[in-house]
């Protein structure tokens, strides 16, 4: 059901007590920028919205292999939270490397197993926020595909 | 015990507001983070943004664990506030400085329940946490080890004097008396119902009530998350929008923390006499069966 990069993050989530699982949050939310794009850099999809009252800029960038497969770079506004920011790593990690309609497959429920229940509350929903984002790029790169494919 | 207040150093700035003491400057927090008497307090929509650091000695204050009602749409009750009180080291007589993220929305909102309670003797940080470290200030991920304290249970909540529910506002609407609506252009003409990021904050009608004037509340902040000062404040309200110091006004958002924000400007730094709060806002209004609904 998960990649399996993701199934092994789930599994060392799900095993740390709270505060360690804080700890580690933190620290994935601070390697974040380890996973934006680079100056120059191209991709096959970039999808970048930004709302003006309530959130930070967020980009998505995706980029398919050879195989079919894809892989994601993404960028974050400076106001993102930080358990968007944490997602935004585990996420990248965890599915990079996977076929579009595996990826579009992958169900949310992970989310409160990594996270833990105690921090998604109301306004932390954005926490599920890039994963729609990502899967959102999928559907429409495989759309393209597809209309590729009849002309 | 030296009160902190006989050291401070008012500036030009917070001298011009109705209550110049209502704020506290980055500059004046830093040399008083050991006054005694002071707890300070973030609040923030971040969930973890305390963890990742925070102001010496400062406590957290999540308004959806600490200040709301677990099951019931509504806030905690006396002996919540109590509790609370006693677990964070505040005591009756504490001066609590508030501070946050998002130009200080949820810091005005913990400022704002901690009034429902009738523990006045609040004040907001300028800038909240973005000047703060912005100005390279320090952090810490130390949390403070608290003595327990007592706060004897206040004997009611005062929704009345500062908060508005639906049939009060229903009845403000029909009386023609001002609503400050401080949502965006686009949320207040109806185009926009929800926010993505927000999913559990949908409406299934968009607009706004009936009479309600738009004022944002970004309006009231510069860009580096303070206040405006007192004269653009009052260009934006009582200039444009005409309020009047003896009106009364409902302020009202979707979920009721930026018209926190526009409660505390209206009341604090301009001296509106009677300001509420509607904190059902529009996620009430607007799911309501017959509510009235202006677009425009």
């Amino acid at each position: 059901m998960y990649p399996p990069p993701l199934q092994e993050l789930i599994d060392l989530f799900s095993a740390l007590p709270e505060t360690e699982r804080r700890e580690m949050l933190i620290n994935m939310a601070e390697t974040a920028p380890l996973h934006a794009p680079a100056e120059g850099e191209t991709f096959d999809l970039e999808d970048v919205r930004k709302d003006e009252e309530c959130t930070d800029t967020v980009g998505v960038f995706l980029s398919a292999a050879a195989d079919g497969t894809v892989s994601y770079k993404i960028s974050l506004g400076p106001q993102v939270q930080t358990l968007t920011r944490a997602m935004t790593s585990i996420l990248c990690q965890g599915l990079n490397g996977s076929s579009p309609s595996d990826l579009l497959e992958v169900p949310a429920d992970f989310v409160p197993k990594i996270v833990g229940a105690e921090l998604v509350r109301l306004r932390s929903q954005t926490v599920y926020y890039v994963l729609t984002r990502m899967k959102s790029a999928a559907k429409v790169y495989l759309n393209r595909l597809r209309t590729a494919a009849q002309e | 015990m030296v009160s902190p207040y006989a050291l401070f150093a008012m500036s030009e700035k917070f001298a011009s507001y109705a209550f110049p003491d209502a704020l506290v400057s980055t500059g004046w927090l830093a040399d008083n983070l050991d006054t005694p008497g002071i707890r300070i307090v973030e609040s923030n929509e971040d969930v973890l943004l305390y963890d990742t650091g925070h102001i010496p000695g400062a406590v957290h204050i999540d308004w959806r664990r600490d200040l709301n009602d677990q099951l019931v749409r509504d806030y905690i009750d006396p002996a919540g506030f109590a509790d609370l009180c006693r677990r964070y080291g505040i005591t009756p007589e504490t001066t609590v400085i508030f501070y946050g993220d998002k130009s200080n929305w949820w810091s005005c909102y913990a400022l704002w329940v901690f009034h429902l309670f009738g523990h006045t003797n609040c004040k907001i940080l300028d800038g909240g946490r973005a000047k703060w470290s912005a100005e390279a200030r320090p952090l810490t991920r130390e949390v403070p080890k608290l003595e327990p304290v007592s706060y004897p249970e206040p004997p009611a909540r005062l929704d009345a004097e500062i908060r508005a529910f639906y049939d009060d506002t229903l009845a403000h609407m029909k009386a023609g008396l001002p609503m400050v609506d401080v949502r965006s252009p686009g949320e207040f003409s109806g185009e926009v119902t929800h926010m993505p990021e927000y999913p559990q904050e949908g409406v299934l009608r968009g607009g706004h009530i009936p009479g309600a004037q738009s004022m944002p509340w970004s309006k009231a902040a510069n860009p580096d998350a303070t206040f405006r000062s007192a004269d653009e404040l009052r260009g934006l309200y009582a200039e444009t929008l005409g309020l009047k110091k003896d009106d009364d006004i409902i302020a009202y958002c979707r979920i009721g923390e930026r018209s926190s924000h526009t409660w505390f400007v209206l009341k604090y730094l301009l001296g509106y006499e009677k300001v509420r709060n509607y904190d059902g806002s529009w996620t009430e209004w607007g799911n309501r069966v017959r509510s009235p609904i202006e677009r425009s």
